[in-house]
């Protein structure tokens, strides 16, 4: 970074978050922001989805409507929402993280960003043509028969693959050649270690649900016949193209989350990190194993039944080192002197749901097992469970977390610890009843059902609203205290990673002076440990 | 502080394993298992729950005990232990759950291995999937039925399929599913081993009428099932008896309303008081005509508001020309 880039210090303007920026906190900003309205959307219609449910029978819409909203609920909160707020975190957080003045190329970054944007402004735009209607799964030839707006959202979703292929290119180069002095790799933060593994998982993957994607929209639009059985295509081809992509997509979107687990614990349990290279290497453990998965969505399809095997024992695998981190976790806050801050809460209650979404895996893993439970709402419940259980409640740990450093500003904690409490009850009165229902027999995507199941579908259905209540006390306290919190220091939790140790909001090009790393970023506890950062000036 | 560490462990461990023996010996979370191959499933799953109980148990009975225990006393504001890691515990929770694992995909294996085993001689049925219904087909009887039928205790081999997109055939008592995919034909063995009337769903979306796609099975002594097979050889002599056994046949009740056959689908439109209308739909054709030419060609008049590519086409071939009579004449008389 040359001096010159230095000296555009100017007022910042609220204005400068409507438009192209490349300051990757800007930048992160406008993706946290932009990603939460299509949580709020992707929410609205499962509200829409769990009033239809709660009684038998079809009452507020019809099939077609129903399949709209099941598709567009799970597009908007995969693809608008979950990987891209976990790109947002790590735009905000990964230079400041490793003393650097910015991405490695910040245009590229708001590249990435506005190519969200464009993405949801088609994706919503296909509502108004006639929404796709085939899940987020897309499943040829259901997908290829659909009407228009299943174009669409084929384009969106390729937008939104190219936006995460280069958000990748750019967290890989930035954390690999601009780390600051003595931040060597086994030095990174936890998150950063999450963000390597979530990259490289999107570098393999995004590009081959890319190539899917554009055979499906030729098959529509040009007639070609890539997956018309009757001109010799195959269905099952896109299943594995999807899969391949869609099964690491989940890691893509829960490394981040255990990322930002591994942060808030150590900071309010007073102790370090327990296990740090075993937390480090099984991020990178998740991610190559994630590779070699996919076809455990496939055991019903009539797949030759010797490949299932050995899908069936990679996936039990995952299951090692995410085992790893949860006990890593328990020991982290094990004879701490733990904080129940709003973070604190949301992190441990990652772990208790998580756990659920964990185990549940396993099941589905085991292939008779599955036989019975896959495409039920034991799947619905099972992925629920860890991704709003998991991906959802880090990612509120990590919004409370960091709010004081990115607004300056400190939140109001009864407010978040109340957000917290509704989010969490409503989470397992919602998804809970599902396994059941799955269980009993109870099919997914169905817009009706056999009276039987009306009872869980009724609890599933009241959770939903408490979850949608929920995000009421968070947004108020997130908007009101933005205007008017009290001013948060720049190390409000006492923490060691680089982030803490500027200002809060870090100035334009994050630090003044870059700081000198002399010590590992978790050195809580009593003895104290060496401090993490050399004094301002020892670096020179 | 060791010794407290392991005596809590060592108590929570014990807590949970009788939690997880009195799950998996008590608690029941299936339907009705009505085949061989469910019931060995059932065992499985209920080791899983057991063993997935010690697990949840012992992890959440650590966090509440931390939560409660490690929680910061009011004034002090000092710091935990600096405890880094420690190698011989990290490898112990890496080893074990490994090990677990291994036992839990061997005993699968095991599991699917005895539920696939090739059957001797199965009965075949053939299964199609079609928006909206289902079809079985009896090759070795030659004959094809909405609903179905299956003797108890003999092996059944299921050949699935799908005419147009993906479905997937699942009896939840069966405790498994396969997929019904066009160009493809997949098999699936079962034994039924408990006489009773069970759900057929679609589990694949497959369209707007994906919910509505549900059929039965009735699975039945030998001797009931035989005369089921007589009864089907020939339809009933009663005109509407039989129009009312072919709508469901043909997968009509699918996507129509029409109590008289007791039909709810909602895909299509409504066919109740059809006779006194059909002919006045089109000009120039009596109902019969628009009857006939609806269930042949179903793209020449769409009813307003309704899906056009949705009806299957190719009744035509299908339907042998007295059988179309006997459905006309239902359908004018409803």
């Amino acid at each position: 970074m040359t001096a010159s880039t230095l000296e555009t210090h100017s007022t910042p303007s609220i204005r400068r978050y409507f438009g192209w920026s490349t300051d990757h906190k800007v930048i992160g900003i406008q993706y946290l922001v932009t990603t939460f309205g299509f949580f709020l959307l992707g929410g609205a219609l499962a509200i829409l989805i769990r009033t239809e449910l709660f009684n038998p029978g079809t009452d507020l819409f019809n099939g077609t409507e129903y399949n709209r909203l099941m598709t567009n609920h799970g597009s908007v909160m995969l693809f608008l929402w979950i990987i891209p707020v976990l790109a947002g975190l790590g735009n905000y957080l990964v230079p400041l993280m490793i003393g650097a003045r910015d991405m490695a190329f910040p245009r590229m970054n708001a590249l990435s960003f506005w190519l969200l944007f464009v993405a949801g402004i088609v994706m919503i735009g296909s509502f108004f043509v006639g929404a796709a209607e085939s899940g987020w799964t897309a499943y040829v030839p259901l997908s290829i028969e659909a009407p228009s707006g299943q174009t669409l959202w084929a384009v969106s979703v390729i937008l939104l693959g190219t936006s995460s292929m280069l958000g990748a290119i750019n967290f890989l180069t930035t954390i690999v050649t601009m780390r600051t002095e003595g931040m060597a790799f086994m030095r990174l933060p936890l998150f950063v270690w999450s963000m390597i593994a979530t990259s490289l998982l999107a570098l393999l993957a995004t590009p081959v649900l890319t190539v899917g994607l554009v055979l499906i929209a030729l098959d529509r639009v040009v007639g070609t016949v890539f997956f018309s059985v009757a001109q010799g295509g195959d269905p099952i081809l896109w299943q594995n193209l999807f899969w391949f992509y869609s099964h690491p997509a989940v890691y893509i979107m829960i490394l981040p989350a255990m990322g930002i687990v591994s942060e808030v614990l150590p900071v309010f349990s007073r102790k370090p990190i327990f296990g740090y290279t075993m937390i480090a290497f099984s991020s990178i453990a998740i991610s190559l194993l994630g590779i070699t998965v996919w076809a455990h969505h496939m055991f019903t399809s009539g797949m030759d039944p010797r490949l299932r095997v050995p899908f069936m024992i990679s996936s039990m695998i995952i299951a090692v080192p995410t085992g790893v981190k949860i006990f890593s976790w328990l020991a982290t806050v094990w004879e701490g002197k733990l904080r129940f801050t709003t973070p604190m809460l949301f992190a441990l209650g990652f772990i208790s749901m998580f756990l659920i979404g964990g185990i549940t895996g396993i099941f589905l893993a085991s292939i008779p097992v599955d036989l019975h439970v896959h495409d039920s709402y034991f799947t619905v419940a099972h992925l629920h469970f860890v991704l709003f259980g998991g991906s959802v409640f880090a990612v509120y740990a990590g919004l409370y977390y960091w709010y004081p450093k990115i607004t300056g500003r400190m939140y109001d904690e009864r407010l978040g610890k109340g957000h917290f409490w509704l989010t969490f009850v409503g989470t397992n009165l919602t998804y809970l009843p599902m396994f059941l229902a799955g269980l009993l027999g109870m099919p997914r995507r169905v817009a009706d059902y056999a009276p039987e199941f009306t009872l869980v579908n009724q609890l599933a259905s009241v959770g939903a609203l408490l979850l949608a209540v929920s995000t009421v006390p968070f947004l108020y306290n997130v908007v009101v205290s933005w205007a008017t919190g009290p001013k948060a220091a720049d190390n409000p939790w006492g923490a060691k990673t680089l982030e803490w140790q500027t200002t809060s909001p870090p100035p334009e090009h994050n630090f003044v002076e870059l700081p000198v790393v002399t010590g590992m970023p978790y050195d809580f506890g009593e003895p104290l440990g060496v401090p993490a950062v050399a004094p301002a000036g020892a670096g020179d | 502080m060791k010794g407290r560490a392991v005596l809590v462990v060592s108590i929570l461990f014990v807590v949970a394993l009788v939690c997880g023996y009195l799950v998996a010996a008590n608690v029941n979370l299936l339907p009705e298992v009505a085949s061989t191959r469910g019931e060995l499933m059932q065992r499985l799953f209920n080791y899983l729950l057991g063993a997935a109980t010690v697990v949840f148990v012992l992890v959440e009975g650590l966090l509440a005990y931390s939560v409660l225990r490690f929680r910061r006393r009011p004034g002090d504001d000092g710091e935990g232990a600096a405890i880094h890691g420690n190698t011989g515990l990290e490898v112990f929770w890496t080893a074990i759950p490994a090990l677990l694992v291994v036992v839990i995909a061997v005993y699968s294996f095991r599991t699917l291995s005895a539920g696939e085993a090739a059957s001797e001689r199965p009965m075949v049925v053939e299964v199609i999937g079609r928006q909206f219904a289902w079809e079985f087909r009896y090759p070795e009887q030659g004959l094809t039925s909405s609903d179905l039928h299956l003797p108890v205790g003999t092996p059944v081999r299921f050949e699935i399929t799908s005419e147009d997109v993906i479905h997937s055939f699942w009896v939840p008592n069966f405790l498994a599913k396969r997929d019904a995919t066009p160009g493809q034909v997949s098999e699936f063995d079962v034994t039924p081993s408990e006489v009773g009337v069970f759900p057929v769903r679609c589990a694949e979306l497959c369209g707007p009428g994906h919910a509505a796609m549900v059929s039965q099975v009735i699975v039945e002594s030998p001797e009931a099932f035989e005369a089921w097979i007589e009864r089907m050889a020939n339809l009933p002599s009663d005109p509407t008896e039989a129009g009312r056994l072919l709508f469901g046949r043909y997968g009509c009740t699918g996507c129509h309303v029409l109590a008289d056959a007791g039909a709810s689908g909602l895909v299509g439109p409504s066919l109740e008081g059809l006779g006194a209308r059909a002919g006045e739909t089109v000009p120039g054709l009596d109902a019969e005509a628009y009857l006939r030419q609806s269930i042949l060609e179903p793209k020449a008049h769409i009813v307003p508001t309704f899906l056009e590519n949705i009806m299957p086409a190719d009744f035509a071939s299908r339907i042998p020309p007295q059988e179309l009579d006997l459905l006309v004449t239902y359908l004018a008389g409803r």
